[in-house]
């Protein structure tokens, strides 16, 4: 059930492109283009995240009063609060998209764990940050939110008490809070890039960035909303009472909603499954060879005699899975005896496409279960037919 | 009805995460509605070598084309705008050979585009119907090498001498590539 759950999942996503399609030209299909929209608006959020820290003052007393300097009296400050609130929201969005598409049209499979596993983290990282982000401005939202994570971490067993003083500063809530929340945001978001590295270096050419179009398009929303909308604070928090109800933002608080019905240790019980089941997708191997039919082609081999070492294959594998090392010796064939490089395909990020197959015309690439001369026996027997 | 036997031969490279065509086609790859059609599935259109478009062609085939998924949508990411760069690149070869380049084409549908992918088929299929001339030139004369020693007196007009430099296909075909 689970399975036809996902493939009928793969079927709405596939259908909903083509449906987009019919809107836009292929190349501008907003859903082709999710993570180099994620990475735009985490441009835009360290962009205005470094205007807003010049400004920021940790402590309990100056927090709110700052952030209210810097949304009334700073030159742009309410614009670019405004920005950095909205491209948070738009950066959630679109990293949401980016995981959802990806996991249901099975781009996580073979070697592609590394960008799924650390897409996780980096998905795990953006909740975080943003709960950090809403504690910073110490408004009756942050004390809040602080009161709840400080009980949910008490509810572990055992380390308890300890997970939560070492959190948050103490058991209450200390002077060292903001200090720690303030690096916790800035200093994680540098985390975010390097999880963002281990994120790109198996792809080969990775879009990093949507069509200008829509990098107008979503800069526009960002600004459009920013002057509809401005960014406030809820009333200032205050250190005598904690208030009971919460402001609710559905992207980043869900969890804190969630705590509404469940109790604490029930919540980050679920946490630790839903985290765990998500690390295991990319390992669950459902498809047999049987299934896989003409994926399951073996891996590409590249044949000594003919390779020429013209990094073509090199240039056009998607997963970087074939890199050059120094000639061993001249090859066999004409083209190939003043070779200086030779190709050697890395089995385990060989994802049997074909790709370099495709690329190579020397005919020194070829996939086991698939050779060139059973594609050109299929076609002479084709026009024969 | 469709006439069973008409229509120009085409073979058709369909990427395995591209359309679906097994309601289409017969278990031999032949499509039901365009019995003039055959299919071959790869498992990425990228993995298609343009040398085989164009063996295709010499070896009976009157058009040749590369179903991928829509461009951007890639499972592999890059395949199947590879492939369409490398279409282009076989098209302008054609040109110097003499063979139509529209009898090459790349077209892209995802897995439930059934009906775009049928239409597309249909009008490649009209298109290659109209195509003039043999599928490939006849290869030309064999150069006639005088013998060595017998020079024919230069500014003699009645000697042709077409001079034809050597056939560059597969030499050219490499290179071109990068």
């Amino acid at each position: 059930m689970y399975s036809r759950a996902l493939t009928r999942l793969l079927d709405w996503t596939l259908r909903l492109d083509v449906a987009i399609n019919r809107v836009y030209p292929e190349d501008f299909n907003p859903l082709y283009y999710t993570g180099g929209l994620s990475n735009l608006f985490l441009t835009v959020l360290v962009l205005s995240g470094i205007f807003l820290f010049l400004y920021y003052i940790p402590s309990f007393n100056d927090a709110y009063i700052s952030v209210q300097f810097i949304t009334n009296q700073v030159p742009y400050g309410q614009i670019v609060r405004g920005v950095h609130r909205y491209a948070a929201d738009g950066f959630m969005i679109a990293v949401l998209l980016h995981f959802f598409r990806n996991w249901f049209t099975d781009r996580f499979q073979f070697s592609r764990d590394e960008p799924w596993i650390s897409g996780m983290m980096l998905l795990l990282f953006t909740g975080f940050l943003g709960v950090t982000g809403y504690v910073l401005v110490w408004d009756e939202r942050s004390q809040l939110l602080v009161a709840m994570t400080g009980r949910t971490l008490g509810a572990v067993p055992w380390i308890g008490g300890y997970l939560q003083s070492q959190w948050l500063g103490s058991a209450g809530v200390s002077n060292l809070l903001l200090p720690r929340m303030l690096y916790l945001h800035v200093g994680l978001a540098v985390l975010l890039y390097i999880l963002l590295w281990w994120h790109y270096v198996r792809i080969r050419h990775p879009k990093v960035w949507p069509p200008a179009v829509w990098t107008l398009f979503s800069l526009g929303l960002i600004f459009l909303l920013t002057g509809l909308v401005p960014a406030a604070s809820q009333p200032p928090a205050r250190p005598d009472a904690v208030p009971s109800s919460l402001a609710v933002d559905w992207l980043f608080l869900l969890p804190y909603v969630a705590l509404k019905v469940l109790s604490p240790l029930v919540l980050l019980a679920l946490a630790v499954v839903i985290t765990v089941y998500g690390l295991y997708i990319p390992y669950q191997l459902p498809e047999t060879p049987a299934a896989l039919g003409i994926r399951d082609s073996g891996i590409a081999q590249v044949i000594d005699a003919n390779c020429t070492g013209c990094e073509l294959c090199y240039y056009d594998c998607p997963y970087n899975a074939i890199v050059m090392v120094p000639s061993p010796h001249p090859g066999v064939t004409k083209a190939a005896q003043a070779r200086k490089l030779y190709a050697i395909v890395l089995e385990s990020r060989c994802v049997e496409c074909g790709i370099c197959v495709g690329a190579c015309p020397f005919e020194a690439l070829e996939l086991p279960r698939l050779l060139e001369s059973d594609v050109q026996q299929k076609v002479v027997q084709a026009c024969r037919s | 009805m469709p006439e069973l036997g008409r229509g120009p031969r085409i073979v058709g490279f369909l990427c395995d995460f591209a359309v679906d065509a097994s309601a289409l086609t017969a278990p031999d790859g032949t499509m039901r509605q365009l019995p003039n059609v055959t299919l071959i599935k790869v498992p990425c259109s990228g993995f298609v070598r343009p040398s085989w478009l164009e063996f295709a062609l010499r070896n009976g085939a009157e058009g040749t084309f590369v179903c991928g998924c829509p461009l951007g949508d890639c499972f592999n990411r890059l395949g199947n705008n590879l492939i369409g760069d490398r279409v282009v690149q076989l098209r302008r070869r054609f040109e110097r050979q003499k063979i139509h380049p529209d009898r090459i084409a790349t077209i892209y549908f995802g897995l439930h585009d059934q009906e775009g992918f049928l239409g597309a088929v249909k009008a490649f299929s009209d298109h290659v119907a109209q195509l003039p001339g043999p599928v490939v030139p006849p290869p030309r004369p064999a150069p006639t090498r005088p013998a060595a020693g017998a020079r024919p007196p230069a500014g003699t007009a009645a000697q042709p001498a077409p001079a034809p430099e050597p056939s560059s296909e597969s030499g050219q075909t490499a290179q071109g590539e990068s």
